[in-house]
């Protein structure tokens, strides 16, 4: 199976059971909460020493959307991804994609700003050779078209080699 | 040469082609976010047709309030969040049928589930809303007996004049639809 193979069936898998991926995401003991929103934990490949963008790919499960990470008030939750440092990793600031407008079908005229599908966040990194893991976190919150749900944190990894 | 030419061809058909297909798939993720105003948002609730479990909850003022100081009216128990925007769409609404239908003893009661954010910007809220319904801070105790482990915003509960609950809705309906089931409400137990 190559990697996109893989990559490919993680996400379908992911996206089908979501309060499972939460389950194994967080600590074993905590109950289960669904998520709306699942990590594509892809390694990937740089080269050593020099500047390189890393992408950290998110999968919002299908019937919902989260904030972007510039909501268009105050009051909404953006999303937001937090590292922690690692030694031989040095990284410039993150990349939000743009997003989507969209209005609740009971009040057209409110535009908000919004992940829906899947987005990608980009990371600018130089790192010296060998393997490199970034922890940290997602912080966001999930509506559908009628509802919304309380905001998560799920912990994530950011796995790569730089050769 | 031809085969260059060929090649730029090809090229351009297949970038055209994958940006029809991204277009394809955002519309498709559009559609899939668009319900039908008319859906109704009845909820599965173990409450309906129960009484409602008691509270004793603060106000942004910090004074008490109790379940048992609406004895006698009709009641919309309305669980909302500062982050849930289909929430601060009916607001408006319902403090609407809460002046309509006030001189038939009709009340609203909004609880603010997230309210560790704090009484000030729950008030800006709900001042930058319009509402002048009691607004109480929730408690992991009626969090529970309420909501259960549902975590749906908006939540509503109706309540008739004896204080059972005689429907629940999760989510945001129309607002014709709201209004029915406070008429329904108000003239449960007349």
């Amino acid at each position: 199976m190559n990697l996109q193979v893989a990559f490919a069936a993680t996400l379908v898998a992911l996206t089908i059971s979501p309060a499972l991926t939460v389950h194994a995401q967080l600590n074993m003991n905590a109950p289960a909460k669904k998520a709306y929103v699942v990590y594509a934990a892809e390694p990937q490949s740089i080269a050593a020493n020099k500047q390189a963008t890393l992408e950290l790919r998110f999968q919002i499960v299908n019937g919902y959307h989260v904030n972007s990470h510039t909501p268009k008030s105050d009051f909404l939750i953006p999303t937001v991804v937090t590292l922690q440092p690692s030694s031989g990793v040095k990284t410039g600031e993150l990349q939000y994609p743009k997003g989507m407008p969209y209005s609740f079908s009971f009040d057209p005229g409110t535009k908000l700003d919004v992940y829906a599908g899947s987005f990608t966040v980009k990371l600018p990194v130089v790192a010296s050779a060998g393997e490199h893991t970034l922890a940290g976190t997602l912080k966001y919150q999930a509506c559908d078209n009628a509802s919304c749900y309380p905001p998560r944190i799920v912990p994530l990894k950011v796995l790569f080699n730089a050769k | 040469m031809i085969g260059g030419i060929s090649l730029v061809v090809w090229s351009g058909v297949q970038n055209l082609r994958k940006r029809r297909m991204d277009d394809q798939r955002s519309a498709q993720t559009q559609a899939v976010l668009v319900r039908s105003p008319d859906q109704t948002p009845a909820a599965s609730s173990p409450l309906r047709g129960k009484p409602a479990p008691e509270f004793t909850l603060v106000d942004l003022d910090g004074k008490k309030v109790s379940l048992k100081d609406f004895k006698g009216h009709p009641l919309l128990l309305n669980f909302w969040g500062t982050y849930c925007d289909p929430c601060k769409i009916e607001m408006p609404w319902l403090e609407e049928f809460h002046k309509k239908y006030a001189s038939q003893g009709f009340e609203v009661v909004g609880v603010t589930y997230d309210s560790e954010v704090g009484k000030a910007a729950i008030a800006k809220d709900t001042h930058k809303l319009g509402v002048t319904y009691p607004i109480l801070l929730s408690d992991s105790k009626a969090e529970k007996e309420y909501l259960s482990d549902s975590e749906v915003l908006p939540m509503s509960f109706y309540l008739d004049r004896t204080g059972k609950i005689i429907e629940v809705t999760a989510g945001l309906g129309g607002k014709d639809q709201l209004e029915a089931m406070v008429k329904k409400t108000i003239a449960a137990n007349n």
